[in-house]
C-alpha cells in the first residue's frame, strides 16, 4: 500500500496497492499477498493495465454478486452500446477477437442463453452421462496402465474433460484434439512466445469448426448444446452467429482447460500427501463431497472476473465511477480468513466450505456440475486403478503464470503397472460415439431421462 | 426448525443438497434449490445447519 492522495479521483481510488496477476512471479507469491489484502484491503485499487479495482474478500464479493445492474458483464465488441470491455482484465485490444459468450453479457441477454443451455447441464442431467464418463476415463488409464507410467495432464485429465463437453454439445467425439489444443495452449502460451502463431493459428481452425458446426446442425438438426443455441431466439430474433459462436467457445474453454486444471492439482496433491490420499479413497463415500470442494476452494482454476461498474454508486463501502473496471478474485476469497479457517491449508472434511469457485450471482459458473462430475469420476479410477501412483517433479510443469487459469501443461507419474479393462481410446471413442448417436445422449433432460447405457 | 431457500439469491451451487439431501429438493432443469418441506426433522437440523453455513450465495435460512 502507499500513502492515500486526498486530491480529486485519487481520493476515491483508495487504497492502493501493487497488483499484477499476470506476472510470473504472481503464482508463488500467491499467499504472501492475498495475506496482504485480507491484513486491511480486501478492495483496493491498483494502476495496473490501465487501472481496476481489486475485490479480495468474501464478503466484498457477496455485495458485488448482489449490486445487480451496478455492474456489468458487457463486451461491447462494436461500441454499440457503453464500449465496456468484458470480464478480461486487460481487455483484448479493440476489434480482436470476439464476445465471450454469454459470460460477456448482461441480462436479460444472458439470462436467455442460460435459460436455453441449463437442462443439458443441471445435476440430473449431467448424472446421466457417468457411465460415458466413465468409460472415456477407464480407456485413458488403459492406454497407460501396462506402462506403469502417465501424464496426468496428457493422458486422462486433458482428454476427458474435452471428449465429455463435445458430446454434450453434439460435435463428433473424433474432432477432441482439434478444440483440445487451443483450449489450453491458448491459455499458457505466453503473448510474446515463439508458439504463439501456431496457437493462433488452432484457435483460429476450432473458431471455424464451431462456425461450420453450426451450419452443419441448422442443415441436419442433431442434440446437444449446439442445437439449444440455433434454436435460441432473443425478443423473437436470431442473435447474431458471431455471438452464437462465442458462446460455443465459451463452452469449449470453460468445459476444458478448468477441470483439467483442477484435476492435475488435485492428483498432484494427493501425490504429496499419501496418508490423505488413501483416507480418501477409504473414506470416499463421506469424504469425496468435501475433498472436492475444498480442492476447488484451495486450488480455485478460474481465480477470477472482470467486471465493469455501470453506474455511479456505493459498494461495499468503496465509491464507484461508471466505467470503472473491477477484477473480482474467486481465489483470493477463497483464503479469507473471516470465513476459512486455517485458509491456506487443505483440509479434505472442511465444513462451512462456502468458496467462490464457480464465482457468485447470475454469472456463477454455468457447468460446475459437470466440472465436479468428471473430476470425481477421474479421481476414483486413478484412486482405485493406480492407487500408489507417484507424480515426478521432474517433468511437472505448472503454467508460467495463472492470471486466466490456474493450470498444469504435464504431471507426469510412475506406478505399479496393472491390466487393461477394456479396448483403447481410439475404439472407445467409436463405440461412445456410435452410442450418443444411437440414444440421444447429447438430449436436454426435458427430453431424455436414462442414464447412457454404454457397453 | 424451519428452513427457506430465498430463490433470487439461490444461484445453483448445489451444496446444500450435498450436506442435507433428504431437505433440500435441487431443480432438474437448473439446479437450483427448494426444501422438501419447510418444516426440518429433528435428525436433520444439524445438515440443515451445515447447509446453511456452506451456501455460497447465503440464500437459505432457518427460523
Amino acid at each position: 500500500m502507499t500513502a492515500p492522495d486526498t486530491t480529486g479521483d485519487d481520493a476515491r481510488k483508495q487504497p492502493r496497492v501493487h497488483f499484477d496477476r499476470h506476472a510470473p512471479e504472481y503464482r508463488d507469491r500467491f499467499e504472501e499477498q492475498t495475506r496482504e489484502f485480507h491484513s486491511g484491503c480486501p478492495l483496493a485499487w491498483t494502476d495496473t493495465y490501465d487501472g481496476h479495482w481489486v475485490a479480495a474478500g468474501n464478503r466484498e464479493l457477496l455485495a458485488f454478486a448482489r449490486a445487480g445492474e451496478k455492474l456489468s458483464n458487457d463486451h461491447d465488441i462494436h461500441d454499440e452500446r457503453r464500449g465496456y470491455r468484458g470480464i478480461s482484465i486487460p481487455a483484448p485490444p479493440r476489434g480482436r477477437g470476439i464476445r465471450g459468450g454469454f459470460l460477456e453479457m448482461d441480462p436479460p441477454e444472458q439470462r436467455a442463453y442460460r435459460t436455453a443451455l441449463n437442462p443439458y447441464l443441471s445435476p440430473a442431467a449431467v448424472k446421466r452421462w457417468i457411465p460415458f464418463i466413465d468409460d472415456v476415463a477407464r480407456a485413458c488409464i488403459d492406454e497407460k496402465i501396462e506402462t506403469g507410467r502417465i501424464d496426468f495432464v496428457d493422458d486422462l485429465a486433458n482428454i476427458v474433460p474435452a471428449v465429455f463437453t463435445l458430446a454434450m454439445m453434439g460435435i463428433p467425439l473424433k474432432k477432441w484434439e482439434l478444440y483440445n489444443e487451443p483450449a489450453h495452449a491458448g491459455v499458457y502460451t505466453p503473448p510474446h512466445s515463439p508458439e504463439m502463431a501456431r496457437v493462433v493459428e488452432a484457435h483460429m481452425a476450432m473458431i471455424r469448426d464451431i462456425a461450420t458446426t453450426l451450419q452443419e446442425v441448422r442443415a441436419h438438426p442433431r442434440p446437444g448444446l449446439v442445437d439449444a443455441l440455433v434454436h435460441l431466439e432473443i425478443d423473437g430474433a436470431a442473435p447474431r452467429e458471431e455471438d452464437l459462436v462465442g458462446a460455443l467457445a465459451l463452452l469449449i474453454g470453460g468445459g476444458f482447460d478448468t477441470t483439467t486444471a483442477l484435476t492435475a492439482h488435485a492428483l498432484e496433491w494427493l501425490s504429496q500427501h499419501p496418508g490423505e490420499r488413501t483416507r480418501l479413497s477409504g473414506e470416499r463415500d463421506t469424504l469425496l463431497d468435501t475433498a472436492t470442494e475444498e480442492f476447488l476452494r484451495y486450488f480455485t482454476p478460474a481465480p477470477g472476473d472482470g467486471r465493469t461498474v455501470a453506474e455511479d454508486c456505493e459498494i461495499a463501502g468503496a465509491e464507484f465511477k461508471e466505467g470503472d473496471r473491477l477484477w473480482l478474485s474467486w481465489a483470493m476469497a477463497n483464503r479469507d480468513p473471516q470465513v476459512f479457517t486455517d485458509p491456506d491449508q487443505v483440509d479434505l472434511t472442511r465444513g462451512g466450505n462456502r468458496h467462490t469457485a464457480f464465482g457468485l450471482g447470475i454469472h456463477r459458473c454455468i457447468g460446475s456440475n459437470v466440472a465436479r462430475t468428471v473430476f470425481k469420476r477421474m479421481l476414483l479410477q486413478v484412486l482405485d486403478r493406480i492407487p500408489d501412483y507417484v507424480c515426478e517433479a521432474e517433468g511437472t510443469v505448472h503454467y508460467e503464470t495463472i492470471g486466466v487459469i490456474q493450470g498444469m501443461r504435464h504431471l507426469p507419474a510412475t506406478f505399479t503397472p496393472g491390466a487393461r479393462l477394456g479396448p483403447g481410446l481410439a475404439e472407445t471413442l467409436e463405440n461412445l460415439q456410435q452410442a450418443c448417436d444411437e440414444q440421444g445422449l447429447a438430449e436436454p433432460v426435458t427430453v431424455r431421462k436414462a442414464e447412457a447405457k454404454i457397453h | 426448525m424451519k428452513v427457506r431457500v430465498d430463490p433470487e439469491r439461490c444461484q445453483g451451487h448445489t451444496l446444500c443438497a450435498m450436506s442435507a439431501p433428504k431437505v433440500f429438493e435441487l431443480s432438474e432443469i437448473d439446479g437450483h434449490s427448494s426444501p422438501f418441506a419447510e418444516d426440518v426433522p429433528t435428525d436433520q437440523e444439524d445438515a440443515v445447519v451445515e447447509a446453511v453455513r456452506s451456501c455460497p450465495e447465503r440464500a437459505i435460512g432457518v427460523f
